[in-house]
């Protein structure tokens, strides 16, 4: 069975070099890709996508493996091994990466540039795979830096000076993050028995004794560099700016599955290399949490100040990613079940939501919240989905939000940390009130836009030949429906992601 | 032995005595030359023969004598494999140039000079190479004759000469303090005899590295390096990131280690006196390459990072410091050359010579801008390529060394690498990702640079993955020299 975990990292990354290769040569022979061509490369995609999600789950549900790859330094083995949190994460990521690949069939040919995207996307796929399958630190940190690499060219796509801007911002950040994170391992290599992942960490505690103080900063700066991918305060502000300037599908994945990287990163250097006994009741803890607290407010307060549709979703991400960070920083297993399901249930939310902007945007080039009003007569479908998500994220039952955010409160106030355990519930409130403020209205004014916006007539802005009538094309609504479906389906059921 | 050292130099000398009546049988005439005495350094690797050989001798223990040892190898090999490569590709770059003759001349003898310095069995020997090395790049500086070079290449002059003068300082003590003037590990001073002077030797040191750090361009004296960019490519690439700056380094690694020795210096004041500088270059060489638009001076202040973090190697003054100094010394050698010889090329067909000229670019010359691409990644230090492993090995010798300002030194590394990513993806993002609408995307002149430019690339390249990802022999070599 090892064969097959490096297959299932394999594969999609060579598929995806071959479509950029095609699209390098394509580019530079100046021509132009036909119908024929389109066809074939949908196949080309759509073949490989599968086999790669069927790879990897198979790989994830055959038992533990593990494999050495090969040694990168002597010491320091590149090593996959197949684990719960891998198979968790990996799941999600399968659905929404067939989702968002369905989704971008007719999005991305408006777009253009689909080889270099769809290479990028296969490309991205296998990263990530490699990234939740890491079986040690360095490993892990080889494929952080990649997903970085690989997703920034999704980022800047369309080409445009904002978007330019913004893929650097993302690469920047992201880097500083890595390489605070890159810092640490250097310590941890020192301190630690082995930098393989090993539930309850595998710190030396002799080495350590005497050093404590330098040990903790060095958490520190490891956590803020993981952070910052997770979009944690004060290494926020990239995020709004790739995440609105992507094409929709790719905000989609960045905002839904890329972010979320940090997030692993940070259960595994915490959970499984340190151990939270080290952490329980340090500076590094309370400060770890005060930020996550801050972060959660403070997104919720941007989102809800900004008019840009997409980029107020952005913002929204800041400030749910942060209830995941701060279920971990709580360090108790209830906290972190409830944090683990809301990588579930944000992810699949935040991918839903991000491709319903990417419809309105595609069928009217609407980009502000404002024009969205009176949208729900036009496109009831997708207005309904949209709802059901926005309900999703403020957290009401019987949607998959509510479940994370009940674990997320239970496992705060269960862990008897002085004001933390009464204040993190407050805030996670707080922000969820904010989240239905900055949502909400949307679907109302989608559907009761008062007198005299109804009847104003709206341009058709691109996909009328897809859509032939309907409200939209069926591979744009499919990956909606079945998203929603799921986010009800874990609410409702959520037992099978708790094993 | 003597030959590797003798065959460039008088090879170089004889060159404007032949009478060539083509321009090729001239090239035909240097890539022989400098293959053989590659080859034959490669060969002198593989038997590694004991012993010394003494070429003359001035008075009692002053002689110029060498000797192969396991450092020296390391240095000498990598000479070996670059000096070709960048012949080859110097071919096809002086085509624009003037004076061909007289830069092929001084470029083959400074290959001489170079092994001289990595056989130098003693710290004169080493010292009157040192010396020649500055001689006999000058006018490789100077080549161009424009106003530029001549205030370059003074100015080149001055630091060399200044630094040679505080290294001279260092030696005269070596040798009154010292058992014996040879490179032995753990240093030769006499320990009995230094007694209470402790002190002033420790400055002696301190003035010694600063001498010989002047040539791998250590903060504050590092201006020279930027401004020599005016040479041409092929003597900015392999002189001012490789082989000159290296032979700094490797300098400075002999008389910490085999000529103080590091027992006499760990711990003590000259440590950290010389570890501060060494330090600040590392993040002030990174700031200014991002502030720098100028392509080869961008590079050139990334050299003096860079070079800096083979300095910090040597500062830590534990056998890991010195493994991972020489690990970076051999490994950025490979990633600057490679990306200077890419800018050199974009120079050379295209004649822009500023960051923001190159919009676009990458899918006009896709092969060289793929090249810079993984050089870029390299230097940054992205795992699987082998700036990551010298990075690694740095580091680790940083934590194992306990010493409070070595883990300042690990968050300067950091700190220089998103720097780096910085200012090496600024140009990446440019030449692939042009902002819509500049018009350099169609400029139908640029075209990709021809086989003699990008071969030495691609080799660089293979290079960089295999030591990235293989790196387990050539670490072990680097440790059974020291050990």
């Amino acid at each position: 069975m090892q064969g097959l975990l490096l297959i299932s990292i394999g594969l999609p990354a060579v598929a995806g070099i071959l479509l950029l290769v095609l699209a390098f040569s394509e580019h530079l022979r100046a021509v132009g890709g036909t119908g024929v061509k389109h066809m074939r490369l949908y196949l080309f995609v759509s073949v490989m996508l599968v086999a790669s999600v069927l790879l990897a789950t198979t790989a994830a549900w055959t038992g533990d493996n593990s494999v050495v790859l090969f040694r990168l330094i002597e010491s320091i083995p590149v090593y996959f091994r197949v684990d719960e949190v891998g198979r968790f994460f990996i799941t999600i990521v399968s659905v929404i990466w067939l989702a968002v690949g369905l989704y971008s069939v007719p999005y991305m040919k408006h777009e253009g540039g689909e080889k270099r995207y769809y290479g990028f996307f296969l490309l991205s796929y296998g990263v990530l795979t490699g990234f939740v399958y890491a079986g040690n630190l360095i490993t892990m940190y080889l494929f952080y830096e990649l997903i970085t690499l690989v997703s920034m060219p999704l980022v800047l796509h369309n080409g445009t000076r904002e978007a330019v801007t913004a893929a650097r911002k993302y690469l920047f950040y992201s880097l500083c993050g890595a390489y605070g994170g890159l810092f640490g391992i250097f310590f941890l290599y020192r301190y630690c028995g082995s930098l393989d992942f090993m539930m309850g960490g595998t710190l030396d505690a002799a080495a350590v004794r005497g050093h404590e103080g330098i040990l903790l900063m060095v958490v520190f700066v490891m956590l803020m560099g993981f952070g910052v991918k997770a979009g944690m305060l004060p290494f926020h502000a990239w995020l709004p700016a790739a995440h609105s300037v992507a094409p929709s599908p790719a905000s989609a994945m960045l905002s839904a599955v890329i972010v979320k990287a940090g997030v692993i990163a940070i259960v595994r250097v915490v959970f499984y290399v340190i151990g939270t006994d080290f952490l329980r009741g340090t500076w590094v803890q309370y400060l770890w949490m005060t930020l996550a607290l801050l972060t959660v407010f403070m997104g919720s307060m941007l989102a809800y100040r900004e008019r840009g549709f997409k980029k107020r979703l952005a913002y929204s991400t800041v400030s749910q990613v942060s209830y995941i960070l701060y279920g971990l920083s709580l360090l108790t297993s209830e906290a972190m079940a409830g944090a683990l399901f809301h990588v579930a249930a944000h992810g699949l939310i935040k991918c839903g939501l991000f491709l319903t902007a990417g419809v309105f945007l595609y069928r009217f080039g609407y980009t502000r919240v404002e024009e969205l009003e009176g949208l729900g007569k036009e496109m009831p479908k997708v207005m309904w989905c949209y709802t059901l998500f926005a309900l999703g994220l403020v957290g009401i039952p019987p949607t998959c939000g509510f479940i994370s955010k009940w674990y997320l409160a239970q496992g705060s106030l269960h862990s008897e940390i002085p004001v933390f355990s009464w204040l993190g519930p407050v805030v996670l409130l707080v922000s969820a009130l904010l989240t239905a403020g900055y949502l909400l209205p949307i679907t109302i004014k989608g559907f009761f836009p008062g007198e005299e916006k109804s009847r104003e007539n709206r341009k058709v802005h691109s996909g009328e030949e897809v859509c032939q009538g309907k409200e939209i094309a069926s591979s744009m609504l499919i990956p909606l429906l079945v998203l929603a479906v799921l986010v009800l389906v874990l609410g409702i059921f959520p037992i099978t992601l708790f094993k | 032995m003597l030959i590797v050292v003798i065959l460039p130099l008088f090879a170089g000398i004889l060159m404007p005595m032949l009478p060539f009546r083509t321009r090729k049988a001239m090239l035909v005439y240097l890539e022989t030359v400098v293959s053989i005495n590659s080859l034959l350094v490669l060969l002198l690797l593989l038997y590694m023969p004991e012993g010394t050989l003494t070429l003359f001798r001035f008075t009692g223990n002053l002689s110029v004598t060498f000797r192969l040892d396991g450092m020296g190898a390391v240095f000498a090999g990598m000479a070996a494999v670059l000096w070709p490569l960048a012949m080859l590709y110097s071919f096809e770059y002086m085509k624009h140039e003037d004076n061909e003759g007289s830069f092929f001349l001084f470029y083959v003898v400074t290959y001489g000079v170079t092994m001289g310095i990595a056989l130098a069995e003693n710290i004169l020997t080493m010292y009157f190479f040192f010396e020649m090395l500055s001689l006999v790049t000058l006018p490789l500086v100077l080549h161009t004759r424009t106003r530029e070079a001549i205030l370059a290449a003074r100015s080149y002059l001055y630091y060399m000469l200044g630094g040679a003068a505080f290294a001279f300082i260092g030696m005269v003590f070596i040798l009154v303090y010292g058992t014996t003037s040879s490179f032995v590990a753990g240093g030769v001073l006499n320990m009995a005899g230094i007694g209470e002077k402790s002190d002033m030797l420790l400055l002696i040191y301190v003035l010694c590295f600063c001498g010989f750090s002047v040539k791998t361009a250590m903060w504050p004296f590092s201006s020279w390096l930027p401004k020599a960019g005016v040479a041409p490519t092929p003597v900015t690439a392999l002189l001012h990131a490789v082989a000159v700056v290296n032979t700094g380094a490797f300098a400075t690694m002999r008389v910490t280690y085999f000529s103080f020795g590091t027992e006499l210096l760990r711990g003590t004041w000259a440590q950290k006196v010389v570890m501060v500088p060494v330090i600040f270059t590392i993040v002030y060489g990174c700031s200014r390459a991002v502030k720098e638009t100028h392509l080869k001076r961008r590079l050139a202040w990334s050299t003096i990072s860079n070079l800096s973090y083979i300095l910090f190697g040597v500062v830590l003054m534990t056998p890991l410091g010195l493994v991972g100094a020489m690990a970076h010394m051999l490994f950025h050698s490979f990633m600057k050359i490679c990306s200077f010889f890419c800018v050199g090329a974009v120079i050379y067909q295209t004649s822009k010579h500023y960051v923001q000229e190159i919009d676009g670019f990458g899918w006009r010359m896709p092969k060289i801008f793929c090249c810079f691409t993984v050089s870029a990644f390299a230097l940054m230090g992205v795992p699987g390529l082998c700036g990551f492993v010298s990075k690694w090995n740095l580091a680790k010798a940083a934590v194992d060394s306990e010493m409070p300002l070595a883990y300042v030194g690990i968050a300067a590394l950091m700190v220089s690498a998103l720097l780096t990513a910085i200012y090496m993806m600024d140009i990446v993002i440019r030449a692939f990702c042009p902002v819509k609408g500049s018009d350099a995307v169609d400029d139908k002149n640029v075209k990709d640079a021809n086989w003699k430019m990008w071969v030495p690339l691609a080799v660089f390249v293979a290079v960089m993955f295999y030591f990235g990802l293989h790196s387990g022999p050539v670490m072990e070599l680097l440790e059974g020299m020291i050990y």
